[in-house]
């Protein structure tokens, strides 16, 4: 009985979170636009064609006119991010429903040398996923078929252009869930989920797309398709190809089907919400929690006061505690509520206990934790009311976590910005730090970078944890990678794209 | 940390919007917020009160009063060094319920944890529960008794100061040692407290 509630109660949680979603997707094109890339970046276009009307004719010959749009207004959402940080001006929007139209577009373009920018949901915050000039855009939004469910097995087969959120619904209704969970679930697609290996608020505990990807199928740039498409838990024959697409953000092939492997969906989730002094207090809470919790641990995030703001100022939602100079959410996920709560009321009593916590908040109201969780999801979203936001998203040793936020604010002191603050995947020790300004300015753009990248290449961290390179960040490649490397998967990507027309100038420097 | 002595948990039950969040915020923010939506869940805090010359840390953890909220039941109550029962002095049902709650504090907390029943919000003038009565139920039911009002700053202090004098009495007797996260149940190594029917004043 009370399982059947508390599912009910999650059913209805997704469905208010895809009504935020939706909202969010409608806002992103209300003001004003960013400039041209081009100019922004002083890029240099490659040698590859302009569209002519040939061109466009054979895509309407092979879609049909509905499915290729050359309307500029229409065009627009798909040249721009929805941050807002870059510009393309595509002038053709695809819309396959097939592998084999994908295939007979993708060998058309290696034929002609047309670029081709592949997009998903377009929720990327790195600029891989709108055109930098005139590239074509493959959207993925009409390939949006599930083809299959195991409930033993916990498999899911579907295309690529599936929305993260209706994949999950779809497996509710098996008692299973999809394998990560995303601020964007509501517009995101799992084929692009799968090219910038998308990691989300649970990796902490279901892992990453390494592991819950089981199989793909691949286009390549001369439109031969590639059958990786194993269903297999267990399959060491060979390379292990699938792996060179998940993350390679539509470089190397354009993903068109996908195989997950997905876990039972919760019975009992709880959530807490905390209010500490510092982040050495949150480390501490982070071991116990590890401890203590252990394997229903299914989230662990920070938050610090300045990020909490832009919910609270920007967005007006309501936080449940009075201010602290930093905030944790800590979320489980288990089978059994007794069980979890008894757990969960043991650790938060000890952590209080050690002061660890001074504040805080626990609960398994649908309503309520959707609130708190808003708190964590809609971030990225209350930024944009700043202004112009310079995201970054690196992973550091735990023990330096956060001082990359305090190291930034001595660094900008003198600067014209908003906010300089930082929250993200604690677990992971993923940090997303941002500065906001009322708009760009090439002066702070500067200051930031590459110094933020130096920062966290001498504390040998990730300068890109999970957002992935896409335009943004190519030439900085090197200090999260080796020479050796780089050139491995330069030779790669020849390899598999001799003519460089997918996703260009994007990924390798 | 801090060298505080002894620290205790205090948990707050009672019926929805006899005023458990406000009696909170009160002693531990000196707030009396108007307009407080029902409480979801648990909420918990902390706050350092000196008894004598010492530091007692109480950890107070108020709980949701309608029963749809109130999910996170039985492990809260379990290591609860005291428990208030709050009800509304100008609500009936409110009263009526004690005997309810009364029940599911037997049933989850420890036997020896220190009970209070508190009547609130006696800066209202149509009081339906004469004081005598709660008294009376509380003499009834072992527990301390005593009538406050959050809005009006009547009594939280000394609710929560009584409380952590008493419990430190009754810690020094048995020369309970500092809060010990591993050990499950504090209460269980405390003796029994005789003094427990007396009014806090």
């Amino acid at each position: 009985m009370l399982t059947q509630m508390i599912i009910r109660k999650l059913f209805n949680l997704r469905n208010a979170n895809k009504r935020n979603n939706l909202k969010l997707s409608q806002r992103c094109f209300s003001s004003h636009l960013p400039e041209l890339t081009k100019n922004r970046y002083s890029v240099k276009r490659g040698n590859y064609a302009v569209l002519t009307e040939d061109h466009k004719q054979f895509f309407i010959d092979l879609l049909g006119s509905t499915r290729v749009i050359t309307n500029p207004d229409e065009c627009l959402s798909y040249n721009v991010d929805w941050i807002k940080n870059v510009r393309g001006y595509s002038t053709c929007i695809l819309k396959p429903k097939t592998t084999e139209e994908v295939s007979n577009i993708l060998a058309f373009c290696n034929d002609n040398r047309i670029a081709v920018c592949p997009q998903g949901g377009n929720t990327g915050l790195v600029g891989g996923s709108v055109p930098v000039f005139d590239e074509v855009v493959l959207s993925t939004s009409l390939m949006n078929k599930i083809y299959s469910i195991n409930d033993t097995s916990g498999v899911l087969v579907c295309q690529s252009g599936c929305i993260l959120e209706n994949i999950d619904n779809a497996l509710e209704e098996h008692g299973l869930m999809a394998p990560l969970d995303l601020g964007a679930k509501g517009s995101c697609h799992i084929g692009g989920n799968v090219s910038t290996n998308a990691g989300g608020l649970r990796l902490l505990r279901y892992g990453n797309l390494h592991g819950s990807v089981l199989g793909l199928e691949v286009v390549k740039a001369d439109g031969e398709v590639i059958d990786l498409l194993s269903t297999l838990k267990k399959d060491n024959t060979g390379f292990h190809l699938k792996h060179l697409f998940i993350g390679s953000e539509g470089t190397l092939g354009i993903v068109t089907k996908v195989a997950l492997q997905c876990p039972p969906k919760p019975r009992a989730v709880n959530l807490a919400f905390l209010g500490l002094q510092s982040f050495e207090h949150i480390l501490r809470t982070l071991k116990r929690a590890k401890q203590e919790l252990a394997e229903i641990l299914s989230s662990c995030e920070m938050i610090d006061a300045s990020t909490l703001d832009v919910c609270t100022d920007n967005l007006k939602l309501k936080s449940p505690l009075s201010q602290y100079p930093f905030y944790m959410l800590i979320e489980t996920h288990g089978s059994n509520n007794e069980h979890d709560q008894e757990k969960l009321n043991k650790f938060l009593e000890d952590a209080i206990a050690e002061e660890y916590i001074l504040d805080g908040t626990t609960t398994n109201e649908i309503n309520k934790m959707k609130h708190i969780w808003d708190l964590r999801e809609r971030i990225t979203e209350g930024y944009t009311k700043d202004g112009y936001v310079f995201k970054y998203d690196v992973s550091l040793p735990i023990e330096k976590f956060y001082s990359i936020v305090p190291a930034m604010r001595e660094k900008l002191a003198n600067e014209d910005t908003v906010r300089i603050s930082g929250y993200g995947h604690l677990g992971d020790g993923n940090i997303h730090f941002q500065v906001s300004a009322r708009e760009f300015s090439q002066q702070l753009l500067k200051k930031i970078e590459p110094y933020v990248y130096e920062y966290t290449s001498d504390l040998r961290g990730s300068i890109s944890a999970e957002h992935g390179i896409g335009f943004r960040k190519p030439k900085y490649i090197h200090y999260s990678k080796s020479s050796g490397s780089i050139k491995i998967m330069k030779q790669l990507k020849t390899m598999f794209d001799p003519y460089g027309i997918l996703n260009p100038y994007k990924v390798l420097p | 940390m801090d060298d505080y002595k002894f620290l205790f948990k205090v948990v707050l039950v009672g019926n929805a919007g006899v005023g458990k969040t406000c009696l909170v915020r009160r002693f531990t923010q000196g707030l009396f917020p108007p307009g407080q939506g029902a409480t979801i869940g648990v909420d918990f805090m902390i706050k350092t009160v000196e008894v004598g010359n010492e530091k007692v840390k109480l950890q107070i953890w108020d709980t949701a009063g309608q029963e749809r909220f109130r999910s996170i039941t039985q492990s809260y109550y379990r290591s609860a060094h005291a428990l208030i029962l709050v009800y509304d002095i100008s609500c009936q049902p409110t009263f009526d319920c004690l005997p309810d709650w009364l029940r599911e504090i037997e049933e989850y907390a420890s036997s020896k944890v220190l009970r209070v029943l508190v009547g609130n919000k006696i800066d209202r003038e149509d009081r339906e529960i004469p004081m005598h009565v709660g008294e009376e139920f509380a003499e009834r039911h072992n527990m301390y008794f005593l009538e406050t009002s959050a809005k009006e700053s009547d009594n939280v202090e000394r609710l929560f100061m009584q409380i952590a004098e008493d419990l430190m009495k009754q810690a020094r007797m048995t020369n309970i040692p500092r809060y010990d996260p591993n050990s499950q149940n504090i209460n269980d190594s405390t003796s029994n407290d005789s003094s427990c029917c007396s009014r806090l004043n």
